[in-house]
Order: C-alpha cells, then sequence, then structure tokens
C-alpha cells in the first residue's frame, strides 16, 4: 500500500521554544481542509483520523528520506502520530523548527483513506537536550508511545533517558552497531539495571526470529528431540560488521545467547579460541561440553552482518542439522542427517521484510520480550569471554 | 517431551506434524477453501513442513496430477499472494493422493498403508486429521470404514475428524449421525465445524465481552432492549438448487451459524477459556432459548421467498426460476424468528434474526440497542434526529464494531445529532485478517475444539428449530411464494412482525 502527505511549516525558534498549541492548530486546522478537499460538504468523510499509538523517532542524521519510507510503511498497518526528532549535536549554533503534516494510505476507490499525522522537530546545539520537553505535551493521551532510537543508546545520554521514561517501548536495531560488543553488553545492561521497568524490542532480534522458529522445529518432531540433548558442537556463520570485523556480530551472538539462555548452556571461562576469522567458545550442560564457533565469512551474498548458516552437530549420535539461507535471504533451508541417513530437506518461505514492516511488528508488542533480555544478558556473557581471552 | 527452544517464541501455536487426509479432494471446497489454508499455514511455518496431505476421490489420479491441480487451486484461490516456486516445490513433496472409494473398505487398508509409510518417512508419529469435505449422506461411509480399518483408534499419535455442515438435515438425523459417529470416534475426537466462528469478530464477541470492564455491565435486560442480528446474502442459491429445495436458509444458515453467534452473544462468562467451558456456557445459553410453539411459530416468526428484482443495478431471476429449483417450490429463502432467552439475564429481552438470499447487501451483524435514558431533559424537537444507544458488532464484512450515540450539533442552539464511534479491523491493525478455515484448520491440528460445535449444540440448534420446520412444512400453510422482490430487505410482514413491537429493523 502507498501513503501520501500533506506538510506545513509549524514554526519553533531556539529562543522561544516550540509553540506545542499551535502546532496542534495547525494539525486539526489540516484535518479540516483534507476533509474538505476529499468530501466536499455533504458527503460523509472519506478520510478518517486514526492513532493507535505514538512513535517517537530519534534521528542524529537528516535522513528524511528514510525516515519517510519507514513511516509509510508504519502507516499502513499502525496509523499513529510520529514525532520526529532530528538532531544535530555536533552544531554549536543552536536552532528549532517544526512542521507538522498528515500521512494517509492510499487505498482502493470508495474505501475510507486511513491518516495519520507527523510532527517534525528539527533541533541543533543545545537545544536538543531540550526538545524532550516539547514532545510530552504532543503525546496523544491513552494510546502506547514507542520510542525508535536506531542506534544502541548511551546509558548517560539524558535526551534517551528523558524520552524512554515517556516511553511504554523502546525500539533500537543492533544490527546498525559499529561495534557489537560494546553495544550489546552495554545495552543489556540498560536493561537490567532498570529491573524489568525498560522494555525493549531489537529489529535485530525480529529478523532472527524465523530462524529460531526453524530450529526449534528440528526437535518439535519427537524422533528428533533426543539428538537436542547430545548436541556437542553449534558452528554459526556470519557476516562480520566491517567497522569491527575482529568481532563477532550482534546477530550472531545474540544466537548464540538464545541457545545458551534457552538450553541453560553455561559458559566455561577456559578454552575460548581466537584465530583470525574464527572464535570459539566452550559450554557446558551437565557433563557435556559444547563448542560454539563463529565462523566470519565476508561476503556472503546479501547477507550484511547476519547469520548465514547454523550447523548443529552431535558426534556421539552422528546427527547433524543445519538452517542456511537459499537464494539471497529469500528462503532458508533446512536438513537434518541422522548417521549416514540424510532425511529430507526443506525449502521454507523467509519473510524478507523492510525495516519498516519490521518495526510495525514490534508496534504491535507491548509486553516484555523475556526471551530477548535472557538471550542479549547471555550474548553480553559470552562477549565478556571473548573479550578477556583475547586480552 | 517438551521442547526448550520454543518457550517464550513470539510464534507460539506450532502444530506438531501430521498427516491431513482430505475425503472429496477434488471438491470444490477444498479447492477454494482448503487447500489454499493449509499451503498458507505451511508457508507461515505454523503447521510444520514435515506434515503431509492425503487427497482421496474418486477421480483417477496420480500424485503428480492432484499435486498439479493442487497448485492450480491454490494459483486461483490463494488470492493476490504470489506463490514461490521452490517453497510450493518442497511442500508438494508432501502431497499424495490415492483414487478412493469411499464406501470401498480395500482403499481404507491402502490408506493405512499410506500413512504408516509417510509416519516412517515424515516423522509424521501417527497423527492423523481426516476431513470429510463429501456430502453429508457419505459422512457414516467414512467414519463407517475408517473405524473398521481401525483408522480411528491409533496406537500413537492423535486422530480427529472434520465434519462439515449440514450436521444432520433435522433432529433425529443429527441425533443418529452423533450416535453413529460417536460409536468409532470420541466426541474429543470430533470436530463440527462451522467456519463462521472462525471469523474474527465473531472470535472477538469473546474479547469484547469479557477483556473490558465497561460493557458486560450493561449486558443484560437491565440496559438492553433489544438485539438484532442481520445475516443477508447477495447471491442467489447459484449452483446450489437441487441442495438448497431441501434445505432452505433456517437448515442452511440460521440452525448453524446464526446460532453460534447468538450463543456467543447471550452465554455467561466462562470459568475460563478452554474448550469445555466455553461450549458448556454456549450449550447453557441455548438451553434458555424458548421453545417454539406452533402459535409462536405464526406469531412471531416470518418466511419468505424471492422473486425476481435487481442486485446492484442487474436484473436476476426469482428463485422458482433457478436451476434445479420446482417452479412451485415451497423452500424459504428468508426468514426471522423472534427469539427470546428465558433466563435472568434476557428475561423480556428479544432478539430479532433475519436471514436471507437476494438481499440488498452481503452483511452479517449483530446489533444490540439499548434502552432509552429513563428520563429525556431535552424537548422532543431537540431530540428529533436522535435514536436509541446503539452497539453493532460486524462479523463480516468490514469487520469492526460501532458504537452510536447521542452528540450536540455545533452552534449557538442546542441540537442533537447521533454520532458513531467506530473500530475498524482495518484501521486499527492494517492487518489482513485471516481466512477462517485457516484459523479453523490450526485449530483442529492443534487439538483446540473452542470454536467447534459440540453434540449437545447442533442437538439443541436443532431443537430449537424443529417446530418451525414442522409448521411451515404443513399443506394449511398459505403463505403465498414469492413474498419478497430480490434486491429488497425481504418480505414486508418482517418489518410489520418487528414493528408491532414498536421498534424496526436497522438498515445495515
Amino acid at each position: 500500500m502507498q501513503t501520501q502527505t500533506h506538510q506545513h511549516m509549524a514554526g519553533g525558534s531556539a529562543s522561544e521554544g516550540i509553540d506545542v498549541d499551535g502546532l496542534e492548530r495547525e494539525l486539526s486546522s489540516m484535518w479540516a481542509e483534507l476533509t474538505r478537499e476529499k468530501d466536499g460538504e455533504d458527503s460523509s468523510p472519506s478520510v478518517m483520523r486514526a492513532c493507535v499509538l505514538n512513535l517517537i523517532l530519534y534521528s542524529q542524521h537528516d535522513d528524511r528520506e528514510k525516515i519517510d519510507t519507514l513511516l509509510d510503511e508504519v502507516t499502513v498497518s499502525h496509523p499513529c502520530r510520529s514525532l520526529v526528532l532530528i538532531a544535530d549535536r555536533e552544531t554549536t549554533e543552536a536552532h528549532l523548527n517544526a512542521y507538522v503534516s498528515t500521512r494517509c494510505q492510499l487505498n482502493a476507490r470508495g474505501t475510507k483513506q486511513i491518516c495519520g499525522e507527523q510532527v517534525t522537530i528539527e533541533a541543533g546545539g543545545a537545544v536538543v537536550e531540550r526538545i524532550a520537553s516539547a514532545v510530552a505535551p504532543l503525546l496523544v493521551p491513552d494510546v502506547p508511545v514507542f520510542l525508535w532510537w536506531k542506534d544502541v543508546p548511551n546509558e548517560d545520554d539524558k535526551l534517551f533517558n528523558r524520552l524512554a521514561e515517556m516511553s511504554d517501548r523502546i525500539v533500537v536495531d543492533s544490527a546498525s552497531s559499529h561495534h557489537p560488543y560494546e553495544d550489546l553488553r552495554r545495552f543489556s545492561r540498560m536493561i537490567a539495571g532498570r529491573g524489568g521497568d525498560m522494555r525493549a524490542s531489537d529489529l535485530n532480534w525480529g529478523r532472527l526470529t524465523s530462524w529460531c522458529a526453524v530450529v526449534a522445529h528440528f526437535w518439535d518432531v519427537p524422533d528428533y528431540r533426543p539428538y537436542l540433548d547430545a548436541i556437542d558442537r553449534v558452528r554459526i556463520d556470519y557476516d562480520p560488521p566491517e567497522s569491527a570485523p575482529e568481532e563477532v556480530s550482534a546477530q550472531a551472538l545474540l544466537v548464540a545467547g538464545w541457545l545458551a539462555s534457552r538450553l541453560g548452556w553455561q559458559v566455561e571461562t577456559t578454552g575460548t579460541e581466537s584465530r583470525e576469522r574464527n572464535k570459539s567458545t566452550l559450554m557446558r550442560a551437565g557433563e557435556r561440553v559444547i563448542n560454539i564457533e563463529w565462523r566470519a565469512l565476508k561476503g556472503v551474498s546479501g547477507c550484511e552482518r547476519m547469520i548465514s548458516s547454523l550447523t548443529f552437530t552431535s558426534e556421539e549420535t552422528g546427527a547433524e542439522f543445519q538452517v542456511r539461507w537459499k537464494q539471497e535471504r529469500t528462503k532458508l533451508e533446512t536438513s537434518v542427517k541422522i548417521g549416514d541417513e540424510q532425511k529430507v530437506s526443506r525449502v521454507l518461505a523467509y519473510e524478507g521484510r523492510t525495516d519498516g514492516e519490521r518495526l510495525s511488528s514490534e508496534l504491535g508488542i507491548l509486553s516484555r520480550d523475556v526471551v530477548y533480555e535472557q538471550s542479549l544478558a547471555a550474548a553480553a556473557h559470552l562477549i565478556e569471554t571473548l573479550r578477556a581471552r583475547e586480552k | 517431551m517438551n521442547n526448550p527452544l520454543r518457550e517464550g517464541m513470539r510464534l507460539a501455536r506450532v502444530a506438531e506434524p501430521c498427516v491431513v487426509v482430505i475425503f472429496g479432494a477434488s471438491g470444490d471446497l477444498a479447492k477454494r477453501k482448503l487447500l489454499p489454508a493449509l499451503y498458507r499455514l505451511v508457508q507461515q511455518r505454523l503447521i510444520p513442513a514435515e506434515s503431509a496431505i492425503v487427497g482421496l476421490a474418486r477421480t483417477p489420479m496420480n500424485d503428480d496430477e492432484f499435486r498439479a491441480l493442487m497448485r492450480s487451486a491454490i494459483d486461483e484461490y490463494n488470492g493476490e499472494e504470489r506463490i514461490d516456486e521452490e517453497v510450493w516445490q518442497s511442500f508438494a513433496q508432501g502431497i499424495f493422493y490415492l483414487t478412493s472409494d469411499i464406501k470401498n473398505a480395500d482403499d481404507y487398508r491402502k490408506l493405512d498403508e499410506l500413512l504408516k509409510r509417510l509416519d516412517r518417512e515424515r516423522g509424521t508419529q501417527g497423527n492423523r486429521l481426516f476431513y470429510l469435505s463429501v456430502a453429508p449422506e457419505l459422512y457414516r461411509d467414512a467414519v463407517g470404514q475408517l473405524g473398521q480399518a481401525g483408522l480411528t483408534r491409533p496406537e500413537k499419535g492423535w486422530t480427529r475428524v472434520v465434519v462439515e455442515k449440514p450436521f444432520g438435515y433435522d433432529l433425529q438425523s443429527a441425533r443418529d449421525l452423533n450416535t453413529f459417529i460417536l460409536q468409532h470416534l470420541d466426541e474429543s475426537q470430533i470436530y463440527r465445524i462451522d467456519h463462521y466462528l472462525g471469523k474474527e469478530t465473531v472470535q472477538n464477541l469473546l474479547v469484547f465481552r469479557f477483556a473490558n470492564g465497561i460493557f458486560e455491565p450493561l449486558w443484560n435486560r437491565q440496559y438492553i432492549d433489544h438485539v438484532q442480528v442481520t445475516n443477508a446474502e447477495t447471491v442467489g442459491v447459484e449452483a446450489r438448487g437441487a441442495y438448497y429445495e431441501k434445505s432452505g436458509v433456517v437448515r442452511d444458515m440460521i440452525q448453524n451459524h446464526v446460532f453460534q453467534v447468538l450463543a456467543l452473544m447471550a452465554m455467561e462468562p466462562p470459568a475460563h477459556l478452554g474448550a469445555e467451558a466455553v461450549r458448556d456456557e454456549k450449550v447453557k445459553a441455548m438451553m434458555a432459548a424458548r421453545p417454539f410453539t406452533h402459535e409462536r411459530v405464526r406469531a412471531e416468526t416470518v418466511r419468505g421467498q424471492y422473486g425476481a428484482g435487481a442486485i446492484n443495478g442487474e436484473a436476476v431471476p426469482a428463485y422458482r426460476e433457478e436451476k434445479n429449483v420446482a417452479p412451485d417450490s415451497r423452500t424459504e429463502t428468508f426468514a426471522m424468528l423472534t427469539m427470546y432467552f428465558d433466563n435472568w439475564r434476557w428475561s423480556g429481552v428479544p432478539f430479532f434474526v433475519r436471514s436471507g438470499k437476494r438481499l440488498p447487501k452481503r452483511v452479517t451483524e449483530i446489533a444490540i440497542q439499548f434502552k432509552d435514558a429513563p428520563h429525556q431533559l431535552f424537548d422532543e424537537k431537540t431530540m428529533e434526529q436522535v435514536t436509541p444507544n446503539q452497539l453493532v458488532i460486524r462479523v463480516q464484512p468490514d469487520e469492526g464494531i460501532t458504537m452510536r450515540f447521542a452528540a450536540k450539533v455545533p452552534g449557538q442552539t442546542t441540537r442533537i445529532r447521533d454520532v458513531n464511534m467506530d473500530f475498524r479491523y482495518g484501521a486499527s491493525f492494517g492487518v489482513e485478517l485471516a481466512e477462517a478455515y485457516e484459523r479453523l484448520l490450526l485449530d483442529c491440528v492443534l487439538g483446540d475444539s473452542t470454536l467447534f460445535a459440540r453434540k449437545d449444540m447442533t442437538e439443541r440448534g436443532w431443537e430449537i428449530v424443529m417446530p418451525i420446520l414442522e409448521e411451515w412444512s404443513e399443506p394449511h400453510e398459505n403463505v403465498s411464494f414469492p413474498n419478497y422482490e430480490a434486491g429488497t430487505w425481504g418480505p414486508q410482514s418482517s418489518h410489520q412482525l418487528i414493528q408491532n413491537t414498536g421498534r424496526r429493523w436497522r438498515r445495515p
């Protein structure tokens, strides 16, 4: 579904701040105008103003095109009031501008157009630290507040902390992390430090959902279930982050954290190895030792910073379970081998979603994602082991 | 053995691998609904890829020919979604076909052999779902033969049987069918499907009533004046003339679909959301439905049959001119019933129910009309455009809920007008609603029978309508058919009947 937008300038200045009442008035007149344009005087309205949530988007870069694309996709499933904060923290020149706009789904003829609304605030210099005070009165009451803060935030970022306080859920994307080791550990600390008060989503975790579901499904089959308790090696192939090629990617760490937290595997303090592109660590489940191996495969087509295959083997039983990309991230292929017997392999659809679509699915979740939090905590623990070894 | 990796996963409702056996696999229902729904479930990984589909029908075909038939059905009925070739190929490896006669015991032995082979090759563990997508007169043959072949009492895994409507032709035949089926299966293995219960808004009735604190206190005779249930179709009998001649709208729609919706509307809160608790309450509500005596049938029901008319500007023929319909047919294509639930909650509240073909608009809705404010402060002129508060639950199409209340028209004088507060699934969730069959098939393989009719519910449905069917079949009955024009809201007498109570039908 496509969307269309109408935009009005609504003022604001670094010295006087934003006229919040003026913004609301401007929005109201835009709606009135939009309804008149579309309907004329006598017909019933063909435009429906809808708001199922507030979405605060924070960006340090003036990447409006990307934000527009993202919001177009979000509006399709979540018509909302979006508050876009474009912050220039580098400049010393204080400035503040605000715009309002509506964002409508282009729909089939004869049906109502569902529209959301947007307030864009551009701020630079010292004003940035104050814009949270303009956001609070602009939030629509009685519907949840989501904060999209793409980069993993800093614990001592005042603006983030103010916005997080007024939000029901924070959404980040750890795939954009330039230093996964540091960022994942910090985010894990932030969530743990707030004792369950900070509900968080990670688009990168959303990208893993299909992988996790396919992996879990191996052991839904009762015949295969006993092999899960005999796994002694897990190999995770991934595309390393360009900014820190020596680090395992955030997604490859999260998937290992998920396995460890679900299966109760404990990190062994000895046995971690790091050899150029390959890293490994030992984990323990009772008497059984499991070798987790990350293999950096640069240039696997279309798999930027993502995992490209997961292989589970058991020397004792001769079983091998594997999931891997097929055809440039559009499908997943699974295979099972027990001893010498190759079981039927399957090709499954992988919902190759855009960031906007992924953000949309996160906006449907309000509760704590305990599995994510535990996986993140386990990944942070694995990072500590990897780093300790490297030192 | 539990799977720890499943714990807390976002896609929690994933079934065990199983074999879905479709009787009547070359038929219309299988092509239009079942096969596309199964494909979508596998594609969404809600049914594991190890699962298999076995088609059974008399048409001679091999596996590949059946796969090609299935593929073309999915292409045609899967909506706009494109089929992924490789995913299809992988899915198609699990599709099989047996040319078989539903009455032939030898064919069930072949089926048994195939199912055992699939258990070995695909790890389906003895889990089987038999879907009876065949003419109702063949239900006994299918279940009886499955029982004789030992396929209803598996050594391992689960066996479930889905039975399509109509479940019986009248009370006695429904009881006989239940008795017969229960000789071979436990009640817990029988899934009597009613696709209305797979619709999102119908399921939302439970959520709307029992997850919100504000509606349930109003949900009784104290505040509700009456309830209107409208189930309208624009289509005629199309190719189903022969079936419809023996059926009519009461058997075809009211006794099953409409009563299911009515039961959810009228039931008490269940103790929990388990299948038996919900179904107990639904049956309890229907047990309170006031019986139709022959006098009540004459005074509080209306039947009709459409004559020629127009739908959406297109001229359409009368029912009696449809294919396979007798020129002097007495079959009703429209019915209106005035129902009462004689219990503490609903005593004295009429439920007006109407269902019909060739009505102006395709719509199914429940409209709950509240009582007037106890004392009116505003004068008659101010209130002239105001009608009582109404809550409308739209089941199809454009699923949603609308609340109507009075508001002041902006201006210097006090004028009051009705306004609507709308909830539309499309606007609030922006997602394509799943096909009813998709949800219900998934429930079957998950073993959740909440949305399926239990033996006592089907029989109670028949008990309620039997006096109506008997009275209407009496030779002395001399209603003149046709008595409504296609494209209108049924016979004038249906408007008269509700007006006699001081109310009027809402225009959906």
